[in-house]
């Protein structure tokens, strides 16, 4: 699947030790948009793109539909190999970096190539979290962590394209009864819905006393789950993996922390994601757990720039940095990033949290702050409640502007309020309207219905 | 590029342009026909909000920077380079509805009458004019460049 690529340049060897202009690390949403947007501005200027992976590209939140079967593999990419030629971008697949010295601006990849770069931009995106956990019956290693879980047959995180194969495969090649899930967020149960299709028992265990505990409130947790026990599979809250048991190379079941042992044949591990920063030594840039950046997408060094999973970046809600790992923020970063490195100004007014899933036929969308408790001051929260038909709309303001939403049942419109939240457009004259279910357009305040209506189309 | 533009004061909430939108959408493109046999599955891409007098009709405003594109998760929903018109490509989009988390305007529907996808106007590329302004009895839409839009519309000033 490699890129073919008709352009004399990019045959040249390592040992010419050319600085690159454009050195992007990571192929994916803020990688990609940012290459597009350098591309636009600079016809001239060479791009090369590493990534660790084997793929020309493929859409990381769409690897659970892959899972369900919903997508194949040729239908997974979100852009096709045209977008490489035309935009004469030089992809390295397989290249997973090693180091990167940010005085001298040069990084090396495990196979020990050395990049020399101008411009760089760190697009690198997450890497799943594996808590440790004891393992009894492996033999060679008494804990599973980052570093061995792919030693045992049947353990699996799913985080990139290869792991749901992998999954996949192996629910393929082994009789598989039931599976079980560590972590009830998003990924898990979307996993779990894929699996539930296929007709396989479910077990998930969710730390938290609820699922989707990060993204929504108790209400609404509460209907996602209600909807995934009736459809078969088993939760577990409060609950985490104490002990795994191992034969011949294989998990057969584990010991939760309430005492009860459980068979299992297929785990997912599926409780967070990190930024992927394990190359970037500490101290050569500033981090917490991500990349900071400012609102030009610059790192702490002169010309190096980094966007996506992997950066805490300006947080619009609280006005501080903070990691938000998600796709549409990641593409903004990535084109912002791009233009200022191709040497253009381009400003990134700061993103907030937001999701859409649909899980087991009922769509829901969150957006903003949305667990925040209603006696904190100048909060204020109006919520249309309907557990009987699965319809849940909350909407929570702070000085009467809206910071968070909640919408499950009718996600119709969702688009208008984090339009509100975004321009933090004063409701307090329509506040009464806000959450209705017809809610539109019309409800809004005067001045920002007419910027709407008869507007330009937004600028972002 | 040639846009849609919105005179609310001169619509009269008769709601032709979703209907010539529905027709133009169908299968049979015969408005009789379309109403009989397949108007549960088809969608009006634009919407008419309507309180009491005031009402006003609305579509995809085709953005320059669009959420929508930027959300996409599938690359179905794309912004051509040359006409600047954004459609989703029906083959590629999975509805996961993130276009419809970050639309501000509200115009994307979820279309699941046969697989899951978003709906949205597509400017009705193969006509001149798109057919909600064609049929607009009040020329409450009007089609035209951003230029000739300072002297033609009435409600451009103070917004």
């Amino acid at each position: 699947m490699k890129s073919k690529n008709n352009n004399r340049k990019n045959n040249k060897t390592f040992e010419d030790n050319e600085t690159i202009d454009y050195l992007i690390i990571g192929n994916s949403a803020a990688g990609l948009a940012a290459a597009e947007s350098i591309r636009e501005l600079d016809r001239a200027g060479e791009i090369i793109i590493l990534t660790a992976e084997n793929y020309l590209n493929y859409s990381k939140p769409m690897i659970t539909y892959f899972l369900a079967g919903a997508v194949n593999l040729d239908m997974i990419h979100f852009k096709d190999e045209k977008f490489y030629t035309d935009n004469r971008l030089d992809i390295r697949l397989n290249t997973r970096v090693k180091s990167i010295d940010t005085n001298k601006m040069f990084l090396i990849t495990d196979d020990g190539k050395r990049y020399e770069f101008r411009k760089l931009l760190i697009a690198s995106g997450g890497r799943p979290i594996i808590p440790k956990i004891k393992v009894v019956g492996a033999g060679s290693f008494d804990f599973i962590d980052g570093t061995n879980y792919e030693k045992v047959g049947g353990i699996f995180t799913l985080t990139n394209l290869e792991d749901a194969i992998r999954v996949k495969n192996y629910i393929e090649k082994n009789d598989i009864k039931n599976i079980s899930i560590l972590g009830g967020g998003l990924i898990g149960l979307k996993a779990a819905e894929a699996f539930l299709e296929k007709g396989i028992d479910i077990n998930i265990i969710e730390l938290a006393d609820r699922i989707l505990a990060t993204t929504f409130d108790r209400e609404a947790s509460g209907i996602i789950e209600r909807k995934i026990k009736s459809a078969g599979s088993n939760i577990y809250r409060n609950n985490t993996i104490e002990e795994i048991y191992i034969e011949s190379g294989k998990i057969t079941g584990y010991k939760l922390k309430d005492g009860r042992k459980m068979e299992c044949s297929l785990l997912i591990i599926a409780v967070g994601v990190n930024p992927d920063a394990s190359f970037i030594e500490s101290g050569s840039l500033d981090m917490v757990k991500g990349i900071i950046v400012d609102d030009h997408m610059r790192t702490s060094v002169k010309n190096i720039y980094a966007a996506g999973d992997v950066v805490e970046g300006p947080d619009m809600l609280s006005g501080g940095k903070r990691n938000i790992a998600i796709w549409p923020l990641a593409v903004r970063q990535g084109t912002a990033a791009g233009v200022n490195m191709a040497g253009r100004n381009k400003r990134y007014g700061g993103g907030f949290f937001m999701n859409s899933v649909e899980l087991l036929g009922i769509p829901s969308i969150s957006m903003g702050i949305t667990n925040i408790g209603e006696e904190a001051e100048g909060i204020e929260v109006l919520r249309d409640f309907d557990a009987d038909r699965n319809m849940y709309r909350k909407v929570i303001i702070k000085n009467n502007r809206i910071i968070g939403v909640i919408l499950i049942g009718n996600i119709e419109r969702a688009g208008i309020y984090s339009g509100l939240i975004r321009n933090e457009i004063d409701i307090s004259s329509v506040k009464e309207n806000i959450s209705r279910e017809d809610f539109g357009i019309i409800h809004l305040p005067t001045d920002y219905k007419k910027h709407l209506v008869v507007g330009e189309g937004i600028e972002v | 590029m040639k846009r849609i533009y919105i005179q609310e004061e001169y619509c009269i909430g008769c709601r032709l342009c979703e209907i010539y939108c529905q027709v133009k959408h169908s299968k049979s493109k015969k408005i009789i026909k379309a109403f009989k046999e397949e108007m549960v599955d088809i969608l009006p891409r634009v919407l008419v909000e309507e309180i009491g007098y005031n009402s006003f009709a609305i579509q995809c405003r085709h953005c320059s920077d669009a959420p929508c594109v930027e959300a996409c998760i599938s690359g179905a929903m794309q912004k051509n380079k040359n006409t600047g018109v954004v459609t989703c490509n029906e083959d590629k989009c999975v509805g996961c509805w993130s276009c419809i988390m970050v639309c501000p305007y509200g115009v994307i529907k979820r279309d699941l009458s046969g697989k899951k996808i978003a709906s949205k106007c597509d400017l009705c590329i193969d006509e001149e004019i798109p057919v909600c302004v064609q049929n607009c009895p009040n020329e409450a839409l009007k089609f035209m460049d951003k230029d000739a839009k300072e002297k033609n519309l009435v409600g451009n000033k103070g917004g």
